[in-house]
Parts: structure tokens; C-alpha cells; sequence
């Protein structure tokens, strides 16, 4: 069929021959009829438990078969069901709880950090969880992902928080992952330094999760004359850029506000 | 041997029990349990009940059918995970309306809340009583079979519209007077078409009007009255071009809308039953019901059983018409429904009486007598 | 006699209540009632990064979720003087199409089932799946897309997706044929359905009815062609209208209207297989890229002035003309956010097109309203 019909022009539609009721009930009865005809051997219902939509095998006999324009098996893998976290490459940066709108992702300590930086990674609760997929798309590390599983009914409500082992468990069951990585800008910024507020605490390389703030010795400024030169050596953070998953810790951990997000320029 | 009917097996297996039960007992009572009289008795009682088990099982034989067939007109499949291909899903079903509590809406009117799905399944059940299925269904045939069968079929609005107005709720209410203007307008024109076939035949006795077929079916020469008269019981089943009562985009679920549970379950099953109804009286006066033109071979038709069978065949493939109807057309509105009721059914039936009539004149007439006849 | 036809009624298709005084089977007034389904979307957005809101624009309208996507996000992007590049702008378009095309499947399956026949309902249903089917593909999700950003959209179309598109496209335009038998091909749905519902265009104008309501009366209006936003100066289409007026009218501007999507959808697709490029802005703002800065608003305040400034927006959504207001004070939130909902407007003329008709009527005209209480309610 064309996809222009004749009466897509300027004049009002008017029903066209074809749409006129003829022999009053005729035509609708024999459209359900050939529909009837057509689906007497096998329905266009997708039997659920038994047939599935992202079973492979599904999608290429029974797809074609029943005449939907089923197809392409890959790409069921984009949807966004249960998520998927690996804790061993989790650096516990926080970027899936922040992203989170619907604040439903705790971070919650696991065992494997030292006693002083406990190694803290999501615990996901699927009671307010909207499938946004806005943390996945914030993980640095890609250890969140989403996978293709959708059946997530529990007996208590309990049930529905998943912890981080559980979600581990999830991601060792090998289903499919999302395989979309989302377009980051070019041009992100990045943290700057404002130096004359910096009181050298170390906080900010203390928590960065990638370890990518070290603290340097800066330059003694030249003691004017008559001062006495400064005691205490000056450390400033340096942040190395290409490491830095722009996560923010350590503007939220300085405790003077001298660091901030500013152009890679 | 005299011919088999469902009587005398209902006769056969009361004598039998009473004969058990007399071994049991001392000489006296036995032979006071095994009198004809209480034989007779027994065997009313079991021939009810013969024929409330088939009318029962036919009807949720029916609603799985309807399930199935309107499945696949809708490219899906219907009831198919509890029992083979969903054949026990409306048992379960049925068992789940059982469980349920039954709530009667605190400003109803009791007696009429709990007295109209009585009545109504009642007065459902009662047509089967006069309903010849095969030749030796009933024993001996009353002489006015088809009126009496029409009249317990028009009973029903006096009762959807008492519980409607028991019920105490705008929809029902509304519902309820649709119902009945409904089914009162196209008694008229249901009554009409069944005219044509009386004046056909020459008999209101549903046997004869179906041994009268024998030679050729009523549909050809009366073909107006049938579509007169499967539109007509189209309205009077509430099935859906005019299933208006109960129109549940507009009036939530029409005049059964308070009704839940078993009570609801009662009016589902009468609606099923009188549909049961409505496409046997179809075979009956149109279809030949249990005979075959001559031209069949007997093979086909004379097995055991055969007159049975091949009449429920005939019932489901009118019924399938119904479902097919079903599945194609939207709801008409009450005011159209009813100017097609008296402005287009009624003309058209009293036409098909004019043309039976001609069809006896040609009788005859040697020359026209073949015209009709498909299989004389 | 008064009737109160919701909240919970099947001609509802949501949450609402249209209050019916009745004599006879006659309407002779109504009185719509809303706010069943509030759910303080406004609000909320006041507390999210941009970004953010278009999960709350997905719930919003449930049925329409990628024009109301595009809706926000077009006036965010004026807020934040954001410009997305052109293959973004494609795959917007192409969404929203294709979301009008599943919009008006869905209208067809719900208002068909209004008039009593439950067949319409399956095929469009099943339709509808297939459209689903595509957005799952390059989205992620079936009815939640969170599919567009500020500048640009999520992700690009997977590998092989036009070719299925086009497939689904060429399966649909078939379909439709047999809607029309369906419906314009039965006498009984002419007869309910001519001259019902009647709503003239200087009514539907004062009531500021919008959408296919309005152009089944005759005014040819259609902001894609007459404001046009995103690419829709780019493609070719009609916009059909009728001057019926009534419920039938609608009924074929919006098969036309399906036709015409179809239409948009293929140059869509044309001109992303022709043209690869990058589908999200070089130049945004930190917090609008992802992942998300914690930083409070406060912090961002004192550190760096992003311009600030005000949005708007208005959409041809498949249920009429959408508006969005965005105010931009600089910080990561929404300061302001409004919406106009086109169907709350179409449902509120009910008082002009619903007394004189009887009760049997109100569910084919209501349904021919479309009504989405989603993002009526908001």
C-alpha cells in the first residue's frame, strides 16, 4: 500500500468509496472472519511463561511464522531490567546513588575495604526503583549494569531491596547486559582548585575513590622581607585528569569550598 | 422393542435403584418402594436431573466455546492452562463465584435481590423441560411445545427488571428498563417469525415442526424470518449488537451490576442457558434440527446417537454464528435498537408469514412445489 | 437525576468523574471533576536536575511518554540555551511519531471498546506491541522511555533498527485498512457515530480545544506545521482535517493522522541512515551531562554563574497542542515548571459537546476526546 493515499491532500477528508458501509454489517464481518481464518492455526499471543520474547529461538520461528514483524535478536538486550553489579570493579564513588532520582540506591558497606575506607557499594530498592537506568549510565566503571531480567515479584516487601551480593549474583548469572554505554560530552568539566583557601587537609585524596588527587608540596611563596619563612610545609592537591571519574567527592568533602568544577581549559 | 427414549432411561435406571434398594429392605417395604407409582416418581426425578446435567454441562460447554471462538475472531487464544485446552477454566471459575461472599447492598430491597436470579435461572432451566433434543427425547410431546417454550422464554425481563430495581443503583435501574423495553419490543417480531414457520408446518409442536423438515429445512423458503428471528434472539440473549442492558462502558455492568459472586454466577449461566436456548430454537425451526435431507448418506446419519449429535453440532455452529456476530459489530443505541425493532423486524416478519403462506399455496401446485426445497 | 460516572467507571480510562444529570436517557448537563490522579508533577520537577524531569514527563501522559519527553526537554534547551545536534533532533521526531502512532492505536483499541466491540481492541493492542517492540529496541524500556536528554537524546539507534522500523511501518499501513473495514465499513458504527459529539469550530476555538478535536472541525491547525519546532520543517506532511465535527470525523483524522506518521517516520529514517553523527551537545552544562555533580545548588551558586534564563515550549502531542514553562535561575534545578495539558482543556468542553445526546452516547464521544487523566491531573 502506498503510504500517500489520495485523500492526504488539502481538501477535508471525506470517506473515502472503500469506507462507506456497504450491505450494512457485511464488511466488518468478513474482516473478523479472515482474521479468524488467519489466526485459527496460531494467534498472535505470545504464550508468556512458556514463550518468551527475548528467547532467540522464539523471535526467529514463531515470529515470522505468525506474521509479526518480529525479528533482530540483539537488540533485546538494551532493555533496562534488574541491574547487575560486579563488586570487585565497584571503586564505591557514590555517582549511582547521586544519580538516582528516586533515591532508592543505598550504599551500603561490603566486606573487602580496609577498616579505615569501608568498600561501600549500591544496594538497589526495587520497591521505588523506576528502571531510569540513570545509574548505570553514571557508573565510570560500567560495573552497574542492567540486564534483560524483568521478573522481579517477591512475597515480602523485603524481598524487593537488593543487596549488592544479590545483584553480584545476578551479574555472575551471565544474562544479556545493556550493551549501551551513553555518549558522555567532550567537554566535561573538571575539578579546579582555588588555591589561597586551600588549607592542605588531605581530605579530598583521602576519599577519592580512584585515588587520583595526590598531595604535593607546593613552592614556598618568597617571604617578604622582614617575614620569617612559612614553618609548616604547603601541600595542595594535584588531580589527575585522565583518572578522575568527575564524581565530586572531594568538592563535598572539602571543608573550606576551594574546590570546584571548572572548564578543562 | 419400543424405541428408546430418555424417559424410559430415566424409567429404567429409577426401577433399577428402587429394585436395589428393595433387596435391602424386608419384604413388605420392598414391595412398597418398588410400586409403579414410586418408580414413576423416581423417574420424573431422575429424568430432571438427566436433563439439568446436560443443560448444565452444554451451557459451560457453551461459554468455553464462545471463549475460544471469540479468541481466535481477536487473534488470541482464550482459556487454555486449566484442563485440556481450558476446558475446566470456567469450573474454576464457577468454583471461585462459589467462594465468594455474596454482598446485597445495604438499601436493596432484600426479597427482591435474592428472588430475581432465582427466578431468572429458574425460568432458564425450565425451557430445557420442553425442548426435543432427538426424536426420543421427550416422551410424549405436548401439542403446544413452541408457544409454551417462548412463553418461559419471555419471562425474563419481569425478573431482570425486579432485581434491577431491587438492587437500588442508577445503572441497574437504567439498565432494567432498558432490558425490558428491549425484550418486550422484540417479542413481537420473534413471535411474528415463529408465525411463519407455524403457518409452514402446520403445528406448534416442536417435534412435528422438526419432523416437518424432513423433506426440506425451513431456512430457504423463510430465510426473512430467520434473519428476523436470530436478530430478535440476538436482543432477547443480550448478546452484543444489542446487548445494551448491560453495556458496560456506559452502565458499568447494566442491571446485574450489584449482583457478585454466585448470584452473578447465576445470571451468567442463565445468560448462557438462554443462549443454549435461543440457537436450539434456531435448529429447531429452521435447521432441519435432528434430520438430514435425503440426499446424505445414512452412514452419516444413522449411527447411535447420530440424531443427538448432529443436532448439538448444528446448536455450536449457530452459536459459532452468534460469536461471529459478536466479534464484528459495535453496540446499537436503545432508540435505534428499538425503531429497528418495530420499524424494520416486525414489516420484515409479517412479509416472511406472506411468503410461508405462498410457499403452502405452492405446495399445491405441482409446478412451484420444487422451488423451495433443498433437498426434496 | 444526577450519575456520577467515575471515578473508578469504564468510560473513564483513568480517573475522573463526569457528573451527568440526566433526564431519560438525555444529558442535560454535565459537570467533569478532576484531581483524582494529582500527583504534584510540578512540584517534584522543582526538585530535580533537568535531566531528571523526564522520568516524571514518562508517568506523566503514559500513553504519549516521548512527546511529552520532547516536550520538556525542547524547553529546557531554550532555558539553558542548549542546541542538540541534528541527528538528535531525527531521532526526536522519529520517537514522537512513532508515539503518536502508538498513542492513536491505543485511542483506537480504548474508543472502539467503548462502543461495544472488544475485536478493535485486540488488534490495536497487538499493534501497538509492535510499536512498543521498537522503542524497547533503542530505548530500553516499553512505556518509560527516559529516552531524551538535554541536548540530545540517550543513545543512538541500534545497528539494523531502521530496517525493522521500516518493517513495523509497512506491517501497520496494512492494518489500518482493516481498522476502516472494522469501523467505517459497518453501518451500525456509522449510525452511532455521524453527527455525534458535535463540537463547531468557534466553539472548540473559544474553549481553546486543541488537537484532532479541533481539526476534525474543520480548522487547520497543527503546530508542526504552523510553529514548527525540532526537524519538522524538514519533512513532508498533510495534516488532515475534516469538517464533520463529530466523533466519526475524529475518528478519521486521527487514522489519517497514523497515515501521515508513517509518512514522517520513513523521511526519518531516510535521513538517519544517510546521516551518522553524534546524537548529544558538545557544550553543556557539568550537571547536565551524566553522571551528576552531588553538589548542592548552594555550592553551584556561589562557584560559577550559569546563565540563567526562560523556556518554552509547545508540542503537537497526540492529544492536542502540549505547553511547557521552564524557568531557569542558573542553578541545577527547574526554578518554575508548568505545563498545559491539552486533553484537561478538551475534556472541560464537555459542557458544549455532551447535553443533548443520551447516556449510550458519552462513552464513544469521551472516548473520541481521548482522554489521558495522566497528564490531565499531572
Amino acid at each position: 500500500m502506498a503510504d500517500s493515499p489520495a485523500r492526504t491532500g488539502s481538501p477535508p477528508l471525506e470517506t473515502t468509496e472503500t469506507e462507506r458501509p456497504s450491505l450494512w454489517v457485511v464488511r466488518p464481518l468478513a474482516t473478523a472472519a479472515k482474521q479468524f481464518a488467519k489466526s485459527l492455526w496460531r494467534p498472535s499471543t505470545i504464550v508468556y511463561p512458556f514463550e518468551r520474547l527475548e528467547d532467540p529461538k522464539f523471535r526467529s520461528a514463531v515470529g515470522v511464522e505468525s506474521g509479526r514483524p518480529i525479528g533482530v535478536g540483539e537488540i533485546w538486550d538494551n532493555y533496562r531490567g534488574v541491574h547487575a553489579l560486579n563488586i570487585q570493579t565497584c571503586i564505591s564513588c557514590n555517582l549511582c546513588a547521586f544519580s538516582c532520582p528516586d533515591v532508592c540506591i543505598e550504599m551500603v558497606t561490603v566486606p573487602g575495604g580496609d577498616p579505615k575506607h569501608p568498600k561501600k557499594c549500591p544496594e538497589i530498592d526495587y520497591g521505588k526503583c523506576s528502571f531510569c537506568g540513570f545509574c548505570s549510565d553514571a557508573c565510570p566503571e560500567g560495573c552497574l549494569t542492567m540486564t534483560t531480567r524483568y521478573e522481579l515479584s517477591v512475597h515480602k516487601r523485603a524481598d524487593m531491596v537488593y543487596s549488592p551480593q544479590k545483584m553480584y549474583e545476578v551479574f555472575q548469572s551471565k544474562l544479556p547486559m545493556n550493551p549501551i554505554r551513553v555518549a558522555r560530552p567532550e567537554n566535561e568539566d573538571a575539578i579546579r582548585l582555588d588555591p589561597p583557601l586551600c588549607i592542605g587537609c588531605f581530605a579530598c585524596s583521602r576519599d577519592c575513590p580512584t585515588n587520583c588527587i595526590t598531595m604535593v608540596d607546593i613552592p614556598k611563596a618568597t617571604p617578604k622581607p622582614g617575614e620569617k619563612p612559612a614553618k609548616r610545609i604547603w601541600k595542595e592537591p594535584v588531580i589527575n585528569d585522565s583518572d578522575c571519574v568527575r564524581c565530586g567527592t572531594c568538592i563535598s568533602v572539602c571543608p573550606k569550598d576551594c574546590l570546584f568544577w571548572g572548564s578543562r581549559e | 422393542m419400543a424405541p428408546m427414549t430418555l424417559f424410559s432411561v430415566a424409567d429404567a435406571i429409577a426401577a433399577a435403584l428402587l429394585g436395589l434398594l428393595g433387596r435391602l429392605l424386608p419384604a413388605g417395604a420392598a414391595h412398597a418402594v418398588t410400586a409403579p407409582d414410586v418408580v414413576l416418581g423416581l423417574a420424573t426425578v431422575v429424568f430432571a436431573a438427566i436433563l439439568l446435567a446436560a443443560s448444565m454441562l452444554n451451557t459451560i460447554l457453551l461459554i468455553w466455546y464462545e471463549r475460544k471462538l471469540l479468541g481466535r475472531f481477536m487473534d488470541r487464544r482464550g482459556a487454555m492452562h486449566v484442563g485440556f485446552a481450558g476446558l475446566l477454566q470456567n469450573f474454576a471459575d464457577g468454583l471461585k463465584l462459589f467462594r465468594k461472599d455474596t454482598v446485597r447492598p445495604r438499601e436493596a430491597d432484600s426479597l427482591g435481590f435474592w428472588a430475581s436470579p432465582t427466578a431468572y435461572m429458574i425460568t432458564s432451566l425450565l425451557i430445557f423441560g420442553v425442548l426435543p433434543i432427538s426424536t426420543g427425547w421427550n416422551d410424549g410431546s405436548l401439542p403446544l411445545t413452541l408457544l409454551l417454550a417462548l412463553v418461559i422464554f419471555s419471562f425474563a425481563p419481569l425478573f431482570i427488571f425486579l432485581g434491577a430495581w431491587a438492587s437500588n443503583n442508577k445503572y441497574s435501574l437504567i439498565g432494567g428498563m432498558r432490558s425490558a423495553a428491549q425484550m418486550i419490543a422484540y417479542e413481537v417480531p420473534i413471535l411474528l417469525a415463529v408465525v411463519a414457520v407455524v403457518v409452514l408446518s402446520g403445528s406448534f409442536d416442536l417435534t412435528t415442526i422438526v419432523n416437518e423438515q424432513r423433506n426440506y429445512w425451513f431456512w430457504a423458503p423463510l430465510f426473512l424470518a430467520l434473519i428476523v428471528f436470530v436478530a430478535g434472539m440476538l436482543a432477547e440473549m443480550e448478546r452484543i449488537p444489542f446487548d445494551l442492558p448491560e453495556a458496560e462502558a456506559e452502565l458499568v455492568e447494566g442491571w446485574n451490576t450489584e449482583y457478585g459472586g454466585m448470584l452473578f454466577a447465576f445470571f451468567m449461566l442463565a445468560d448462557y442457558l438462554r443462549a443454549l436456548v435461543g440457537s436450539i430454537l434456531v435448529v429447531l425451526l429452521f435447521l432441519g434440527g435432528w434430520t438430514w435431507p435425503s440426499y446424505v448418506p445414512s452412514a452419516l446419519t444413522s449411527f447411535p446417537l447420530a440424531g443427538i449429535v448432529w443436532f448439538m453440532v448444528k446448536t455450536y455452529l449457530v452459536f459459532g454464528l452468534f460469536v461471529w456476530v459478536r466479534a464484528a459489530l459495535p453496540r446499537v443505541r436503545t432508540d435505534q435498537l428499538l425503531r429497528l425493532g418495530w420499524m424494520r423486524m416486525v414489516p420484515l416478519a409479517l412479509l416472511s408469514i406472506v411468503l410461508a403462506a405462498v410457499v403452502v399455496a405452492a405446495r399445491c401446485l405441482p409446478v412451484l412445489g420444487c422451488i423451495p426445497s433443498i433437498g426434496g | 437525576m444526577w450519575i456520577n460516572m467515575g471515578p473508578q467507571h469504564p468510560m473513564t480510562h483513568g480517573l475522573w468523574n463526569l457528573r451527568v444529570r440526566v433526564e431519560g436517557e438525555v444529558i442535560r448537563d454535565v459537570e467533569p471533576e478532576m484531581g483524582f490522579l494529582h500527583r504534584g508533577i510540578e512540584k517534584i520537577s522543582e526538585n530535580r536536575h533537568y535531566n531528571e524531569v523526564i522520568t516524571l514527563m514518562d508517568r506523566c501522559c503514559y500513553v504519549a511518554g516521548m512527546s511529552w519527553e520532547q516536550l520538556f526537554i525542547q524547553a529546557s534547551e531554550q532555558a539553558l540555551k542548549v542546541t542538540p545536534p541534528a541527528r538528535a533532533e531525527y531521532l526526536r521526531v522519529l520517537s514522537a511519531e512513532l508515539q503518536r502512532i502508538a498513542s492513536h492505536l491505543m485511542w483506537y483499541a480504548a474508543f472502539v471498546q467503548d462502543l461495544g466491540l472488544m475485536t478493535p481492541f485486540l488488534y490495536g493492542m497487538r499493534d501497538r506491541d509492535l510499536v512498543l517492540d521498537l522503542f524497547q529496541s533503542y530505548t530500553g524500556a516499553r512505556m518509560t522511555y527516559e529516552y531524551m536528554r538535554v541536548g540530545g537524546v540517550r543513545n543512538d539507534a541500534p545497528h539494523g533498527f531502521t530496517d525493522q522500523c521500516r518493517k513495523v511501518l509497512d506491517w501497520l499501513l496494512a492494518r489500518f485498512v482493516e481498522y476502516d473495514q472494522l469501523c467505517l465499513g459497518s453501518t451500525i458504527f456509522r449510525k452511532r457515530c455521524d453527527d455525534l459529539g458535535v463540537l463547531k469550530a468557534p466553539e472548540a476555538v473559544a474553549y481553546g480545544v486543541t488537537g484532532p478535536m479541533l481539526r476534525s472541525a474543520g480548522v487547520r491547525r497543527d503546530l508542526r506545521k504552523d510553529r514548527p519546532y525540532s526537524v519538522y520543517d524538514q519533512v513532508e506532511f498533510d495534516v488532515p482535517v475534516t469538517d464533520t465535527a463529530d466523533v466519526t470525523g475524529r475518528y478519521l483524522v486521527r487514522m489519517e493522522e497514523m497515515r501521515q506518521s508513517v509518512r514522517i517516520c520513513r523521511q526519518c529514517l531516510d535521513w538517519l541512515d544517510r546521516n551518522p553523527g553524534p546524537v548529544l551537545a558538545d557544550h553543556l552544562p557539568r550537571w547536565l551531562g551524566a553522571p551528576y555533580a552531588p553538589v548542592g545548588r548552594e555550592a553551584y551558586l556561589l562557584k560559577r554563574n550559569y546563565p540563567t534564563g526562560l523556556g518554552f515550549s509547545m508540542v503537537e502531542e497526540p492529544h492536542g497542542e502540549a505547553g511547557a514553562y521552564v524557568v531557569n535561575d542558573g542553578g541545577e534545578h527547574p526554578y518554575r515548571v508548568k505545563f498545559r495539558s491539552p486533553v484537561l482543556i478538551n475534556i472541560w468542553a464537555a459542557k458544549r459537546y455532551l447535553p443533548g445526546y443520551r447516556i449510550a452516547d458519552i462513552p464513544p464521544i469521551m472516548g473520541s476526546v481521548d482522554v489521558c487523566v495522566g497528564e490531565c491531573d499531572r
